[in-house]
């Protein structure tokens, strides 16, 4: 059979985008194939703070026409946003994915996921990737790469710079708002403050412009990151996927579901439904970027895997830090995502990993549904609060998880989990970790506020097709490629072979371009 | 409940009930047949019939149900003998086609009745609960098109300055319109025990003074101020006019209106099982004020979380939200609330909001703080832009909110059994 293209990507996410690269500019004919979801909903024109105070409309943004925030009772804030409907909406039903006491949250829209993504960046040391099939040295190049080409932003010769390891290849940090920098300095100011404190702070490091990139504009603090950044400072795979397309031997087929996938001695089949109706692609090589739960339901189907896989997911929590001397300031423009992270060392040799943000962007009511006041108080307390308060999160391993996902007799995939049971005693240890921290800092943790969220609400699901030295069944080796069928290969979260608490999403597109890299080798030298 | 598709057979089509009847059975898919003194162009099927002129007659073999609504229309008084002839060939033609008779009776129906009007009711019913028919006496029949003793009655109240306040006041037992359709509709698909007398009204009576203000403040939005009248000095003025002045005059249907029997009501709408609607709400135009009301709601919510009254576009916008989002019934929160917002704080307490019964005020309660926040006086409030600050300020503000919490948290404690009662009756009947 003549093929009309080298390899399939399936999903046009950060994994699709980053996979593809290595192999467009190597002159394989390469097809995308995506749910292809565009935005349908308005994002602010103005910055935050003047379309809040002069935009009549500004429920058309925030709560959407539909009163999407008011239907959506995921518990994050992220998911309200009616700018993010198109990348959540009809992911579960197309993909026949379900969940029991789990948030499984996928992507139908072009770019996947990272339109409502945290934007946080960070690198695997050698140590971290002991259990990997392939050494540190090897993923190098490919974060450089990737690195490089999304642009991040973030560098700064501070307490975590070793820690996110990419200093290398990103610009300065955005300006940090008052609140921020203030508990940095003051954290500058204490000797040994690492070691005194019992976490590292430094700024934290993002996929998001701190100077222009040609059409993308640098951050200019407009404070949209929640509700739609309209300067495109904030990296979404669509801004790659629009670069794809200039190649003529990068081809992109929008809005095809795959339903299946089909092996014929080497030759590999994707069954879906497109805007043409069912149609079917063939290829020599698969590559599946559809993200973890879709790309583990399309391979445990395949190989008719029916057993329950254990799936990683990072154990998270979210607190608000108050500090005082702030009290009384007026709000200003600021970025909306990590501006500080900290890194911490629990018992048992566990990670913590967080950031502090400014909570000017998202709304009041969001902090009201777990204030225990009456409303109408509550509200008056957080309106004079929350301009100097920070929101922060936490987030544990992924080996935390209990997580499995289960192929069902129909085809649908079902993720059932929780948390592993020293995740309350980890979290009980981080919060008060970091209250002392804080108190040193000058600042205080609002009591109360340290929540541990929902299992799955991270959405760092990973390492259900581990990459293995020597795989099994339901697992990938070195390559991503799937055991037992050679040609398909894993390139997003789900061939990870551990989750640690870091954020996981350039290590997913660095691993997703070494393994683009590596075919492109393999077929310039044919083996034996 | 109702079988869908019955042949329907409804005389007196063209009335005050009959139209709103016909609609509803309509709209309910079934099939209906007119039967009028004349035809309409838009009655495909249509059989005559006049209570005036009796006459034998055939109604189509399949005929489900027959619903007798016509009376003889007062400009065309005569003999009671003729419309009880005419309903006798009805009656019988109903029985020879196998259908269920219902007959809209009246509440005046006796058999020593004062008039004859209600001595020939009585006499009807005999006849019809013979046949095993059923009847049905509704109450005031109100709502919907001005037409009927309830267009007089509306009339009355639009035109006159005030309403006349009867002494001792008579009671009447409101039934709105669509509400008596529902339970004549309910009556032709159900086997009652032949002879069967059904009363449908409010099962509390209304005095007539209070009916009339309604139709003043809801339906014609006027000020008419009640004014005394002995129904002594009507039964006089009665007694001194002729009989053909006193049926000019109407007084003879204001007699029979003032010396209107009672009837017991609570068991018979069990057996019907449609409950009324109440009088505020069905007097509207709209029939019914489930979205005033809801507004109403709003208007509370949005005014408690803003500390300020609500722009009108944020309330129609609550209304929508609640409407496409949830169900579109209000909460029925007690008046209280709607009229002081601020009162809403004690049942606003973080442990009252995680019942199970107040699941839907919490959420409404969040939508209201979210759909308050997302405007321009939103932004006032809870992002203090262009208000001013402070250290002192925001010091002060802190302390005013606590403070507030602490004394309704101690007014909630002190108010324990009211507010206990008022969530009990508010959601959980």
């Amino acid at each position: 059979m003549a093929a009309d293209f080298d390899i399939i990507v399936i999903g046009s996410g950060p994994a699709g985008v980053s996979v593809s690269f290595p192999l467009v500019e190597a002159g394989l004919k390469v097809l995308m194939v995506d749910g292809g979801r565009e935005p349908d909903s308005p994002s602010p024109s103005s910055p935050f703070l003047v379309g809040r105070s002069e935009d009549r409309s500004q429920w058309k943004w925030m709560i959407g026409e539909d009163f999407h925030a008011l239907r959506d009772d995921s518990g994050s804030p992220k998911m309200r946003v009616p700018g993010h409907a198109f990348v959540f909406d009809g992911f579960g039903d197309a993909n026949r994915i379900g969940a029991s006491d789990y948030v499984a949250i996928g992507s139908l829209a072009r770019g996947g996921l990272s339109n409502a993504w945290g934007c946080g960046v960070a690198t695997l040391s050698q140590d971290e990737m002991r259990e990997f099939p392939f050494p540190r040295t090897e993923l190098e190049p490919s974060y450089a790469a990737v690195a490089r080409r999304i642009g991040i932003s973030g560098a700064e010769n501070d307490d975590m710079a070793d820690y996110f390891g990419l200093d290398a290849w990103a610009d300065p940090p955005i300006r940090a708002d008052a609140l921020n920098a203030r508990l940095l300095e003051r954290y500058s100011e204490i000797p040994n403050a690492a070691s005194a404190l019992g976490f590292r702070l430094g700024r934290s490091r993002t996929a998001v412009l701190q100077t222009d990139r040609g059409a993308r504009k640098a951050c200019d603090l407009s404070g949209n990151c929640l509700w739609g950044c309209d300067r495109r400072s904030l990296y979404t795979a669509t801004e790659d996927l629009s670069a794809l397309k200039k190649h003529t031997n990068f081809v992109y087929r929008p809005g095809f579901v795959v339903e299946k996938l089909i092996d014929k001695n080497g030759w590999h089949q994707v069954l879906g439904s497109g805007p043409d109706g069912n149609t079917t692609y063939g290829a020599p090589r698969l590559a599946l970027a559809a993200g973890t739960l879709a790309s583990t339901r399309l391979s445990l189907q395949l190989i008719g895997h029916r057993l329950p896989v254990p799936m990683q997911a990072c154990p998270s929590a979210a607190f608000m830090v108050w500090i005082p001397v702030m009290l009384g300031r007026r709000r200003e423009p600021a970025f909306g995502l990590g501006q500080l992270s900290f890194a911490m060392d629990l018992a048992g040799g566990a990670g913590a990993f967080g950031s502090l943000f400014n909570p000017t962007g998202i709304p009041i009511a969001e902090f009201s549904r777990h204030m225990p006041f009456r409303k109408r108080f509550g509200i008056d307390i957080l309106a004079t609060l929350m301009s100097s308060c920070l929101a922060g999160n936490v987030f544990l391993p992924g080996r935390l998880s209990t997580a499995t996902v289960t192929l069902g007799g129909s085809g649908q995939l079902h993720v059932q989990g929780a948390y592993a049971t020293e995740v309350a005693s980890l979290m009980l240890e981080a919060e008060k970790l970091l209250r002392r921290a804080f108190r040193r800092l000058g600042a205080v943790m609002l009591p109360g506020s340290f929540t541990i969220g929902r299992p799955g609400g991270d959405i760092h699901y990973a390492a259900t097709l581990p990459m293995r030295a020597a795989p099994t069944i339901g697992e990938t080796d070195s390559l991503g490629e799937l055991y037992g069928v050679s040609g398909i290969h894993v390139v997003d979260g789900a061939s990870l072979t551990d989750l640690t608490e870091k954020s996981h999403t350039l290590t997913i597109m660095a691993n997703a371009d070494r393994i683009g890299r590596r075919i492109v080798a393999a077929r310039s030298q044919p083996a034996g | 409940m109702v079988p869908a598709d019955m042949k329907i057979i409804v005389t007196g089509a063209t009335g005050y009930i009959g139209v709103r009847l016909t609609d509803l059975a309509r709209q309910l898919g079934h099939e209906v047949i007119c039967m009028t003194r004349h035809a309409h162009a838009s009655d495909k099927a249509w059989i005559k019939f006049d209570l005036l002129d009796p006459a034998p007659l055939e109604l189509p073999a399949d005929t489900d149900a027959v619903i007798h609504l016509a009376i003889t229309p007062h400009s065309r008084a005569a003999d009671p003998d003729f419309e009880f002839e005419a309903t006798r060939f009805l009656v019988e033609a109903t029985q020879r086609a196998g259908a269920r008779m219902v007959f809209v009776s009246s509440q005046t129906a006796r058999q020593d009745a004062p008039t004859s009007y209600g001595r020939l009711k009585w006499q009807i019913e005999q006849l019809v609960g013979k046949s095993g028919g059923l009847s049905v006496r509704p109450g005031q029949v109100y709502g919907g098109a001005e037409k009927g003793l309830f267009g007089v009655l509306v009339h009355l109240v639009r035109t006159l300055p005030v309403v006349p306040a009867f002494l001792p006041a008579p009671k009447v037992r409101p039934v709105h319109v669509d509400d008596l359709a529902a339970v004549l509709l309910g009556c032709a698909s159900v086997n009652y025990p032949s002879g069967t007398v059904l009363c449908v009204g409010s099962e509390e009576p209304v005095s007539m003074t209070r009916f009339l203000t309604t139709i003043a403040t809801v339906r014609v939005r006027r000020l008419r101020p009640p004014i005394p009248v002995p129904v002594m000095a009507i039964r006089i003025l009665s007694r001194m006019v002729g009989p053909s002045l006193r049926s000019r005059l109407g007084l003879v249907r204001l007699m029979s209106l003032i010396e209107l029997p009672d009837m017991e009501t609570t068991d018979d709408l069990r057996r019907t099982g449609i409950t009324l609607r109440p009088l505020s709400s069905g007097m509207t135009v709209s029939g019914n004020d489930r979205r005033r009301r809801l507004a109403a709601e709003g208007r509370a919510l949005l005014s408690y979380v803003l500390k300020a009254d609500p722009a009108p576009g944020l309330i129609r916008r609550y209304v929508r939200c609640v409407e496409t989002t949830r169900s579109p019934r209000p909460m029925d929160l007690p008046g209280i609330f709607l009229r002081y917002p601020a009162a809403l704080a004690l049942l606003d307490s973080p442990a009252i909001r995680k019942l199970d019964c107040a699941g839907e005020f919490a959420w409404r309660l969040d939508a209201a703080v979210l759909l308050a926040e997302a405007t321009v006086a939103g932004s006032r409030r809870f992002l203090e832009i262009n208000r001013p600050v402070g250290r002192t300020r925001s010091l002060f503000r802190l302390g005013h909110a606590v403070h507030m919490e602490a004394w309704w948290r101690l007014l909630a404690l002190a108010g324990r059994p009211v507010v206990d009662q008022i969530i009990r009756k508010t959601w959980q009947s």
